[in-house]
């Protein structure tokens, strides 16, 4: 992180990721909140770039931009239009409690943690490291987590699935 | 003087701005400079390419169809008609963008710009010609198929902030469409990236290039898909559903008016282009052809092929007629889907095979080229025929042409088509 | 666990790419699925059932072409039919010839449309219906040489047809006829085999013959649900009964059976315009009738006013939407009593709304251009 460019990448990145998650949290409207998720969202995508991580931020493009992002527009889409605003909530004061926790957590690693620089030169061929260990070392977990996914997505189409309307 | 050798090989642009970028080196100054000067030479070639290309085709797919559809299309505004696309654009500049009042304002101007992003920034990783690509990244399939899931976002908001129902249902109809032709698209693709054994555009290019072969001889199924995939990401006929003009009048981009329509007017183009860059990337032998590419240069020969496939999408356009989106999604999910799944399970196959046994590519090659296209029609008759898509209730038939007066030739229909037979008493 | 979601209204039409005119639907979709529909008629209202009780009976003939605009001379036709059965008139046999050349090639380019604007519907983009036009083109010039006009023809009188074709008409005509056949094998061949025509069609807007019976429809909506029923042979006008056709039926009453009958009529239509040319005699094309104002010269011709004897009648006949009837009461006086039109595209309309509740909104624009309305007909 030694060269002007990426320390300037990395601050232009952060402040985009930080302000538009701050902005999510603060604005009322959802929609608004959605599209400045995406923002936040895309931000940690050029931050892994910057961290030589190509697959990972093209695949957090891919998965938060392209399908996590549609899915929160869709359930806003789905939510009745009075609850359509960040209204004040009854959560408040757990939310700030474990947002302080969450906050204090990271911070008392981050103190912690001895950080070194690691030497790498350039951009690293990542997805065809990524895409062995998955497939060879990982292949447990990998799997589990796909069944895991299924079982979540034929119980969502279960539950969601009104009575006596088999033929459609 | 390096630069003046070689600005005689003017067939390849690639060379021209490869000397150019050495010269700039040789003058000295720190490391960014050819860099930063590389990508802008790449933004400004493929930003003006795209312009002209996208004013050119304008004109052309308006004097094709209208040539389609027996008529003579635009030949009013200079020498046939050529300066109509600056006709139309100056029209589109001059006129009034309204926003509607209870738009949202941010996110309706937000619409027309996020919606260009997605179709300039895939000409990022797309190999113009040798060397000719503005960043060859190693995971140039993957980032195609993300930047390329943006598209859905910006159709979403544009058509929210409208504040417009048929914009709302347009846009409904665009999501629901892209992510189910997302996993179509980037099955399709996968089955390109197994048998390059890169997510490089340009490895898959060159790849295509040792082999002597393009990739839609090897996988036609997976081409079929990702065209299909493309048209409905681009919105074109037959999946121009999302701006159905018959059904929902413009669909997401209802309210928008003058410059703003013109935006997506113009992505819609950008978009078309960049699919029909990929399909001739990845499908085409990209800016190779069998050693054309010796004595043409290689962006002239991908220039072509790109064009060659836009007008597919243009002569769908004249003559198809236009899904039903519950259709279109089942297309997807019942038919295309499955077919790629025994196409990838194949292909991979095929990939051990070739790899284990370290045949020759000569051989192995052309007998996998035959087996996936018998495989290909096999699968598409066979699945069809299974889908119930051959059956008498799904074809075509004639009148019946009859003398007896007051005779019914009605034949209750049990089950057949999508719906059934509602008697009037239930209403 | 059901979702609970807002009813959402939308308003297909007035202004609408594909409401045929100034037709409103009012669907109440929830999401697409339409769960109640509102039929809204009345903005193209010309008060001409009114109007034509201050007009006498020749002039309204021109209303009769501005009813059903994309058929006049079936309009024409329908009317002076009544007027004549009023009078007790018989028109000359060459003019009853030409009645039936006029109505066949109306009838053809009428279909044309509805084929054409009905594929636009399923959503190809303009080309089936601009190749439409271009073989319409060719009929209104057919018209044009016979009467002048191509859109409101205003050709037939009380007693005959405004004036005989001139001497070219003959072998244009042929040569149109001739050319038809080919274009109806494109038509076929592109247009009823197309898969996703099929695909959007087939199994739409199903209506049972029972059904399309109680709601009184009639043309190729009764006839796609099975019913072989055509005025032409139940009630033969004109010289129906000495020509050779077919009725053209569907087998399974959905928007694609409409579809198909109508392009299976153009084919009757071309047969029977091909017989007409044939068998049409020389002759006179107008009977003289007692006029109020004589027409100089000598030729019979048509009169401007006539008076009508006191009585009612009732002129029908197949025109292109189904049964066109002008039900006229005369009291003796220079125009008509009461002038009722029994248009087909009105009463085509009648089980749009059960038709459209509980399919998309996508069905519902192709089961709208399956009935094939024309508003200035629906409205008057």
């Amino acid at each position: 992180m030694e060269d002007t460019g990426s320390i300037v990448a990395f601050w232009l990145l952060a402040a985009l990721t930080l302000g538009s998650a701050l902005a999510v949290v603060v604005i009322r409207d959802l929609i608004r909140a959605v599209v400045l998720l995406i923002t936040s969202f895309l931000g940690v995508a050029g931050l892994y770039i910057t961290l030589s991580a190509d697959f990972v931020a093209v695949v957090q493009v891919l998965i938060y931009v392209g399908a996590i992002s549609v899915l929160l527009l869709f359930a806003v889409m789905l939510t009745p239009r009075a609850s359509r605003d960040n209204a004040e909530t009854f959560f408040q004061i757990p939310a700030i409690l474990l947002t302080g926790l969450v906050a204090f957590t990271i911070s008392l690693v981050s103190l912690d943690t001895d950080w070194t620089v690691v030497e790498r030169g350039g951009f690293e061929e990542t997805a065809s490291a990524i895409g062995e260990s998955l497939l060879d070392k990982y292949v447990l977990p990998f799997e589990m987590a796909a069944v895991l996914l299924l079982v979540a997505m034929l119980g969502a189409i279960v539950l969601v699935h009104p009575e006596g309307t088999e033929e459609e | 003087m390096p630069v003046l050798a070689k600005w005689y090989d003017l067939r390849d642009l690639g060379n021209a701005v490869g000397a150019f970028l050495d010269w700039i080196r040789d003058l000295g100054g720190p490391d960014w400079i050819p860099y930063v000067v590389s990508g802008l030479i790449g933004i400004v070639a493929i930003l003006l390419w795209l312009l002209v290309s996208q004013l050119a085709f304008i004109w052309i797919e308006r004097r094709v169809i209208g040539r389609m559809q027996a008529r003579i299309g635009p030949n009013r505004v200079g020498p046939w008609g050529l300066l109509q696309p600056i006709a139309d654009a100056l029209k589109l500049l001059l006129k009034e963008a309204i926003t509607n009042r209870y738009a949202d304002k941010p996110l309706f101007w937000l619409g027309p710009v996020l919606i260009f992003i997605p179709a300039l920034v895939v000409f990022a990783v797309i190999p113009f010609g040798e060397g000719m690509s503005l960043a060859d990244l190693n995971v140039g399939v993957l980032f195609v198929i993300a930047i390329t899931s943006i598209n859905a976002i910006a159709i979403f908001i544009s058509g929210w902030a409208s504040n417009n129902k048929f914009a709302l249902l347009g846009s409904m109809r665009a999501i629901a469409m892209l992510i189910s032709y997302e996993l179509v698209q980037a099955f399709a693709l996968l089955g390109v990236v197994i048998f390059a054994g890169s997510m490089r555009l340009g490895d898959i290019v060159a790849w295509q290039s040792e082999f002597n072969t393009w990739m839609f001889l090897l996988q036609p199924l997976a081409l079929v898909a990702f065209l299909i995939a493309s048209a409905v990401e681009i919105n074109r006929s037959p999946m121009d559903i999302s701006e159905a003009e018959s059904e929902i009048v413009a669909g997401y981009h209802t309210e928008y008016s003058g410059i703003k329509f013109g935006f997506f007017y113009a992505a819609e183009y950008f978009a078309a282009f960049a699919v029909s860059g990929v399909v001739v990337t990845l499908f085409l032998g990209g800016w190779t052809a069998w050693g054309l590419e010796e004595w043409v240069p290689g962006w002239l020969i991908f220039l072509s092929k790109l064009y060659l496939v836009f007008f597919l999408f243009i002569w769908t356009r004249g003559t198809l007629p236009r899904l039903r989106i519950d259709q279109l999604m089942a297309f997807s999910w019942k038919f295309l889907l499955e077919l790629l799944f025994i196409h990838i399970l194949v292909v991979g196959a095929q990939v051990l095979i070739w790899h284990e046994g370290d045949y020759p590519a000569e051989v192995v090659l052309p007998i996998f080229a035959v087996i996936n296209w018998t495989l290909a029609v096999a699968l598409i008759v066979g699945w069809a025929t299974f889908m119930g898509h051959l059956s008498p209730e799904r074809r075509a038939k004639r009148a019946v042409l009859t003398q007896e007066l007051g005779a019914i030739y009605y034949r209750p229909a049990d089950g057949h088509g999508d719906r059934p037979t509602r008697p009037l008493e239930e209403a | 666990m059901a979702m609970k979601t807002e009813p959402f209204v939308v308003n297909i039409g007035p202004q609408h790419p594909s409401t045929h005119g100034v037709f409103r639907m009012r669907l109440t979709l929830d999401g697409e699925r339409i769960i109640d529909a509102d039929m809204v008629i009345g903005y193209l209202h010309r008060s001409m059932e009114k109007l034509a009780e201050e007009r006498s009976y020749t002039q309204n003939i021109p209303f009769t072409d501005r009813t059903d605009y994309v058929a006049a001379m079936t309009g024409n036709l329908a009317y002076v039919l009544a007027v004549e059965k009023l009078c007790g008139i018989e028109p000359p046999e060459r003019a009853q010839w030409l009645r039936v050349i006029m109505s066949e090639l109306q009838r053809f380019a009428s279909h044309l449309m509805a084929v054409g604007v009905f594929a636009n519907d399923c959503g190809t983009w303009q080309t089936p219906v601009m190749h439409m036009f271009r073989e319409r083109e060719k009929i209104l010039d057919l018209f044009e040489m016979a009467c002048g006009a191509r859109l409101t023809t205003n050709y037939m009188r009380i007693g005959g047809v405004s004036r005989d074709v001139p001497p070219e008409f003959m072998p244009a005509a042929h040569k149109v006829i001739e050319e038809l056949p080919k274009r109806m094998d494109e038509y076929e061949n592109l247009l009823l085999e197309n898969e996703i025509i099929i695909a959007r069609s087939r199994g739409i807007g199903v209506l049972t013959p029972e059904v399309a019976i109680d709601c009184s429809l009639s043309g190729p909506m009764l006839r796609g649900s099975g019913v072989a029923w055509d005025i032409r042979k139940a009630d033969p006008y004109c010289v129906y009964d000495k020509l050779e056709f077919d009725i053209c039926v569907g087998t399974d009453g959905d928007a694609y059976d409409r579809f198909l009958v109508r392009l299976a009529e153009m084919r009757q239509s071309i047969h029977i315009v091909e017989q007409c040319l044939e068998m049409m005699p020389e002759g006179p094309v107008h009977s003289q009738i007692t006029t109020a104002t004589a027409q100089p010269g000598g030729a019979p011709s048509a009169p401007l006013a006539i008076r009508v004897p006191a009585g009612e009648a009732y002129g029908r006949i197949e025109s292109p939407r189904g049964e066109l009837g002008y039900y006229i009461v005369s009291d003796g006086g220079p125009a008509p009593y009461r002038f009722h039109i029994r248009s087909p595209s009105y009463i085509n309309l009648t089980p749009l709304r059960d038709l459209a509740i509980g399919t998309t909104v996508a069905d519902a624009i192709v089961i709208l251009g399956s009935i094939d309305i024309i508003v200035g007909e629906i409205d008057r």
